[in-house]
C-alpha cells in the first residue's frame, strides 16, 4: 500500500536556539550552513555548530539539510571535500548544491551524502532536472520563478521529491562584487555589512528591495514576501514534497510564527480540508498581524504570466 | 607551462547578429561567428538566422575556413523543450559547427537528435572552478565557456588540471551578476531574462536606504548620482599577452546585437594583435593605435573586470556616461577602380564634401581624408550623400577594395 502523502515542512535556522524553537512548533527539517559554501545562510553555522545541530534535530526526528550551494571558485574546492567528508560523518540528510563541481568531487572523495539540487534560477523544467538525477541528485528545489502549473508538470515527470518556498524573500540578483561597498567608496561615504538596506526602483517608491553583501557578493531579495497560505490546497493537492520557509532578513519571533502556522495549516488541511477553509482567514490575519509594514505578502510568480 | 612558441594560435570568436555582421566579421578576420537561430536563444530583439540564413552563413564561412556556432542558451521551461530535436537535427544538417547550450535539457535534445553536433556549455552555466570544467570534460563535452567571474589565475589553474577546451570573454558588454542567476528583469518586468527577454533592470537608476528603527535614510540622495548596478564593458586589448600565454583556446567578443562598424571594428583589432604576438611573442609590444582603435567602437568605459582584481567602483558606471567620441559607419565600399583611382561607395550615414573621414579594412588598413568630390548614380555632383544605402562615387588618396568601410566621427 502507498504511503500516504505527507510533505515535509522545511525552514532556515540561523542558530541553536531557533532550531530547538522550530523543532517545537513541529517543523519537519531545518536548513543550516556556512557561508563559505552556502548561499544566503540566515546564521553562520561553525562545522562544530552543524554537528550539534545535527545530533540535536536528530534527537528530535527533525532532519538537517546543509546549505553548500555557492558558485564555487578554485580555492573553496581546497576545503571542499573535507567540510563534505565532517558532513558526511555526522550524518546529516542532505546538502543543496547548485553546482556541477559537486558530482566530480564526491565520486573522487568516495563522499556518500543525499543531494538536493538547487542551482536558484536554473531548475526550471523536468527534463533538466532527470538529467540531474542521472547524475546523481536524490531531490531538487525549484525555481521560484515557475507557474503552479509548471511546478505540477515537473512533479508528475520526476521520480524523486521536488521542494517549493512557500513563505519568506526570494533572492533575485547575485553578483560577485561588492556592490553596495562600491557606491559608497564612489559617494566617499562609509559602509557597514551590518547595516540593512534596501533599494527602490526609479519612480516606484513603494518598492522595497533588500540588499546586502556577504562573502559571496552582493545580493538583492524580493520586493514582497512570498506568501502561499492561502494556496496550500493547491500545493498539497499537487503532492509536493518539500515546503520551505526562509526566514533571511525576519526577525526570530516572525520566522518561527510563520512556521508554525504553516504547519497548522498543512495538518488542517490533510486532516479535513473544510476545516482549512474555515481556519484560512484567521492564518492569513495572524500572518499580517506580524508583517512588517514596509513588506507586502506575494504570490510571486505561482499565478504569474511572463514574457520574453 | 608550457612554452609560448609551442602554442598554436586561439580562436577569434565574433558574434553575428544577422548574415550580413556574420559576413564582416569573417572578412574582418573571425575564426569562427556564434548566431542565434529563430528558437532557443537569448537575444530576442536580435535580427537571429532563418534556416536559410543560417545555410548561406555556413556556406560563407566554409569558404573562409571560418567556423559557426548557434546559441541555444535558454533556460528553458517544460514548454519550451518541443521542437528541440528537430532544431538540433536542422543545424546539424546545415552544418553548424556547434551549439552553445546552457540548459541540460538541451544538452539531452541534441545528443539524442545530432549526435555528432558539437556541444559548447555557455556563459550562462556560470563555470567557475575546475571541479566543474572537470565535471562537463567527463559529459563529453569538448568545450566550456567560462563565468565572467574568474580570474587569470584561477584559468591556468583549470588549463592545467582538465584536458578540455576553454573559452573566455575579451571584450564587450557583462552581466553584472554571476549569468543566469538574476531575475531582475523577471521580477521587476515580468520579462524572463534567461529566456531572452532580459529588460537590463541592472543598468536602471534605483535609490538605495539605510534602514532604521525610526525609518529609512535615503542615501542615494545626498548624492547627484543615483545608485546602479551598471557594469563597464570588458576589454583586453591591452593585456592579449597575459591571456595568450594562458593557452585559452577560444577569445571571443560580445555582441549580437552591436553594429557591423563595431563587430568590424573589434575583430580587426584584435585578429592583429593575435598575428602579430604570434610572428615573435617574445617581442611584443602594443600599438597605441590598436587602442586607439577600439575606442572608435566603445560604447562605454571599459574594464578588464574579473581577470586580474576583483572589480570595484572604478569599473562601474555611475552618474553621466564617460564622454566617448562616436564615429558612424559612414559608407561601405563596394568596388575601386585603380586607374581613376574613384571608389564605388554605398551610403550607411550621412556624408558629404569636406568631411574628414577615415577609411579602414581588414588586416588593419587605415588612412584618413578630405572628402573632395562625390559623384551620385548618374554621374552628377552632389554635396552630400543623403539617401540611405544611395551608391556613390567618391575620389580616394589610396586604394580600396570591397568590403573596406568608411567612417566619420559625428
Amino acid at each position: 500500500m502507498e504511503r500516504p502523502y505527507q510533505p515535509e515542512l522545511i525552514a532556515t535556522a540561523r542558530d541553536m536556539k531557533e532550531v530547538e524553537k522550530l523543532i517545537d512548533v513541529g517543523v519537519d527539517a531545518i536548513t543550516i550552513g556556512h557561508q563559505n559554501y552556502g548561499l544566503r545562510v540566515t546564521g553562520d553555522f561553525s562545522l562544530e555548530e552543524i554537528k550539534t545541530a545535527t545530533v540535536y534535530c536528530h534527537q528530535n526526528e527533525t532532519k538537517v539539510y546543509i546549505l553548500t550551494n555557492a558558485i564555487f571558485h578554485n580555492d573553496v574546492l581546497e576545503t571542499l571535500p573535507t567540510y563534505l567528508k565532517e558532513l558526511e560523518s555526522v550524518k546529516v540528510d542532505g546538502i543543496i548544491c547548485g553546482d556541477p563541481s559537486i558530482f566530480t568531487i564526491i565520486a573522487s572523495y568516495s563522499i556518500d551524502i543525499p543531494i538536493i539540487w538547487n542551482p536558484e534560477t536554473l531548475a526550471t523544467n523536468y527534463v533538466t532536472l532527470n538529467y540531474w538525477h542521472q547524475k546523481g541528485i536524490s531531490r531538487a528545489i525549484l525555481s521560484n520563478e515557475l507557474a503552479i502549473d509548471a511546478i505540477k508538470e515537473i512533479n508528475d515527470n520526476v521520480s524523486f521529491p521536488v521542494d517549493i518556498q512557500v513563505h519568506g524573500m526570494t533572492c533575485i540578483f547575485q553578483s560577485k562584487r561588492k556592490l553596495v561597498t562600491n557606491y559608497y567608496r564612489h559617494i566617499d561615504k562609509s559602509y557597514d555589512q551590518q547595516q540593512a538596506m534596501h533599494i527602490t526602483q526609479g519612480k516606484e517608491e513603494d518598492t522595497h528591495y533588500p540588499i546586502f553583501e556577504d562573502v559571496n557578493g552582493t545580493h538583492i531579495m524580493s520586493d514582497g514576501d512570498l506568501c502561499m497560505i492561502d494556496h496550500l490546497p493547491l500545493i498539497l493537492d499537487a503532492n509536493i514534497h518539500g515546503l520551505r520557509i526562509n526566514g533571511i532578513l525576519k526577525s526570530m519571533d516572525y520566522h518561527v510564527e510563520i512556521t508554525q502556522l504553516y504547519k497548522e495549516a498543512i495538518d488542517a488541511y490533510l486532516s479535513d480540508p473544510t476545516q482549512f477553509e474555515l481556519k484560512k482567514a484567521g492564518f492569513k490575519q495572524r500572518i499580517y498581524a506580524i508583517q512588517p509594514e514596509d513588506r507586502k505578502l506575494s504570490t510571486g510568480f505561482y499565478f504569474k504570466e511572463q514574457i520574453y | 607551462m608550457t612554452d609560448i612558441h609551442s602554442k598554436t594560435k586561439p580562436e577569434l570568436l565574433a558574434p553575428a547578429g544577422n548574415l550580413e555582421k556574420l559576413k564582416f566579421a569573417i572578412h574582418y578576420g573571425a575564426d569562427a561567428v556564434y548566431i542565434g537561430g529563430k528558437q532557443f536563444g537569448l537575444r530576442s530583439k536580435a535580427g537571429n538566422f532563418s534556416y536559410e540564413d543560417m545555410e548561406e552563413g555556413v556556406a560563407f564561412a566554409r569558404k573562409y575556413g571560418a567556423k559557426v556556432y548557434v546559441a541555444a542558451n535558454i533556460i528553458a521551461h517544460n514548454e519550451n523543450l518541443d521542437g528541440a530535436k528537430e532544431y538540433f537535427k536542422a543545424l546539424y544538417e546545415i552544418g553548424i559547427d556547434a551549439v552553445i547550450v546552457a540548459d541540460p535539457a538541451l544538452i539531452t535534445a541534441c545528443k539524442e537528435a545530432a549526435p555528432n553536433l558539437e556541444i559548447h556549455i555557455s556563459t550562462q552555466a556560470s563555470i567557475a572552478n575546475w571541479r566543474t570544467v572537470e565535471f562537463w570534460k567527463n559529459e563529453g563535452i569538448p568545450r566550456v565557456v567560462l563565468a565572467r567571474e574568474v580570474s587569470l589565475e584561477e584559468i591556468k589553474e583549470m588549463k592545467e588540471k582538465v584536458d578540455i577546451e576553454l573559452e573566455a570573454f575579451i571584450h564587450g558588454a557583462m552581466c553584472i551578476s554571476y549569468s543566469g542567476r538574476c531575475v531582475l528583469s523577471n521580477h521587476m518586468t515580468a520579462r524572463d531574462a534567461n529566456r531572452g527577454g532580459c529588460a537590463q533592470s541592472c543598468r536602471w537608476k534605483y535609490d538605495l536606504f539605510e534602514d532604521g528603527t525610526e525609518g529609512s535614510e535615503n542615501i542615494s540622495a545626498e548624492s547627484d548620482e543615483s545608485y546602479t548596478m551598471s557594469s563597464q564593458d570588458l576589454s583586453m586589448v591591452e593585456h592579449m599577452p597575459d591571456l595568450l600565454a594562458l593557452g585559452v583556446d577560444s577569445l571571443k567578443i560580445e555582441g549580437r546585437m552591436k553594429s557591423i562598424h563595431y563587430v568590424a571594428t573589434v575583430v580587426n583589432v584584435y585578429r592583429k594583435i593575435i598575428d602579430t604576438y604570434f610572428e615573435d611573442p617574445d617581442h611584443f609590444e602594443l600599438n597605441p593605435e590598436w587602442v586607439d582603435e577600439i575606442w572608435k567602437a566603445a560604447q562605454r568605459s571599459l574594464t578588464t573586470a574579473f581577470y586580474y582584481n576583483e572589480p570595484t567602483e572604478k569599473d562601474q558606471l555611475f552618474g553621466k556616461p564617460a564622454r566617448i567620441p562616436k564615429y558612424d559607419f559612414s559608407g561601405l565600399v563596394l568596388e575601386y577602380d585603380e586607374t581613376t583611382q574613384i571608389a564605388t561607395i554605398q551610403q550607411r550615414n550621412s556624408f558629404g564634401v569636406g568631411d574628414e573621414v577615415e577609411f579602414f579594412g581588414p588586416n588593419f588598413y587605415h588612412f584618413k581624408q578630405t572628402i573632395e568630390e562625390i559623384w551620385d548614380e548618374n554621374g552628377e555632383s552632389i554635396d552630400r550623400a543623403k539617401h540611405a544605402m544611395m551608391i556613390t562615387k567618391v575620389k580616394v588618396d589610396q586604394p580600396l577594395k570591397y568590403y573596406d568601410m568608411m567612417r566619420k566621427r559625428k
